[in-house]
């Protein structure tokens, strides 16, 4: 079974329709999954006890986990002398502490197999230093260096650790940023090109993919930064 | 033997199959974390496993990765003889 976080919409739905399409056994969790077409459990990552909770489940199940997919995410545009404490407490909340707490509550059901990879989710913002994304970014930059921290811990049990770094995916995060904005985004990265959610999933296929165990503690970026 | 000396030698038996020097005995004072440790840190995560485990067979959940438990966990993980302490004081509250 592959956990995906964020599953309800943006990349983490994409993730979990392609996994689902290859066969793959998916447990999608999210705040609210009443729409969620698939195996789903109501989680917010964010709070420890909701993710310790789905944890206990699974193992109460039995659930045989190979693989978790960090793609729950929220981003905040807006200069950071300008982004109240409140938003920027939830900004870090959920992208790092959200990955933090899952990795570190879900990585013992892989432990025990010592089988598994997890895949974290950071931004080209953090490689780019975007004006505007300051607080997002250094959320993210905070799961890149957990990512490859914790990639190095969980080596030992055959458990990989990666980063995807995206540009600009055309997803509901991008609300409320113009196309001027993202294309100025886009024209920085190696392909300038606007990349989609498939793109993503791809990557995403590659990393569970046990042909792909000999990367740990990478960051891979969409478009190439 | 009472059940906490039983529960006890339970644990002690978990971390002697963990022990690369199987010449060892695991006495109350044995170091699990630390200069002194006689497990590293992949053999003691494989320690907290079983015990989770162990726990199951029990009937309670062994909590070592709570705001609880790792407050306490410079002296639970300490000794041998802490970490049973630990294990029996969570299967007796949770009774």
């Amino acid at each position: 079974m592959i956990i995906v976080t964020g599953a309800s919409k943006g990349l983490g739905r994409a993730i979990c329709e392609r996994l689902i399409e290859k066969k793959v056994n998916v447990l999608g969790l999210a705040r609210n999954v009443e729409d969620v077409p698939f195996p789903s459990m109501s989680c917010d990552v964010s709070a420890y006890e909701s993710v310790k909770a789905v944890a206990q489940q699974l193992k109460k199940d039995g659930a045989k986990v190979g693989g978790l997919v960090n793609a729950a995410g929220i981003a905040s545009m807006n200069l950071a002398v300008t982004t109240p404490p409140s938003v920027a407490q939830k900004i870090i909340n959920t992208n790092l502490l959200g990955t933090i707490y899952c990795c570190q509550l879900f990585a013992p059901l892989m432990l025990r197999n010592k089988l598994g990879s997890i895949i974290n989710f950071s931004t080209i913002a953090v490689a780019l230093g975007l004006k505007g994304e300051s607080i997002y970014a250094a959320s993210k930059a905070g799961v890149e260096g957990f990512t490859r921290s914790f990639a190095r811990e969980m080596a030992d049990f055959n458990v990989q650790v990666n980063c995807i770094a995206p540009g600009p995916i055309d997803t509901s995060l991008l609300k409320g940023i113009t196309s001027e904005q993202i294309n100025k985004i886009v024209s920085q990265q190696i392909i300038p090109k606007q990349f989609r959610p498939d793109s993503v999933a791809d990557l995403v296929e590659l990393l569970i993919d046990s042909r792909s165990n000999s990367l740990s503690g990478q960051v891979l970026h969409v478009g190439g930064a | 033997m009472s059940s906490t000396d039983s529960v006890k030698s339970e644990v002690f038996s978990q971390i002697a199959l963990l022990l690369v020097d199987k010449s060892l005995t695991v006495t109350d004072d044995m170091a699990l974390i630390g200069g002194d440790s006689v497990l590293d840190s992949m053999k003691l995560v494989e320690l907290c496993l079983a015990l989770e485990d162990k726990a199951e067979d029990m009937g309670f959940e062994f909590d070592w990765t709570s705001d609880a438990a790792m407050s306490r966990s410079r002296s639970m993980f300490r000794t041998a003889g802490s970490l049973a302490a630990e294990f029996i004081s969570q299967m007796e509250a949770k009774k």
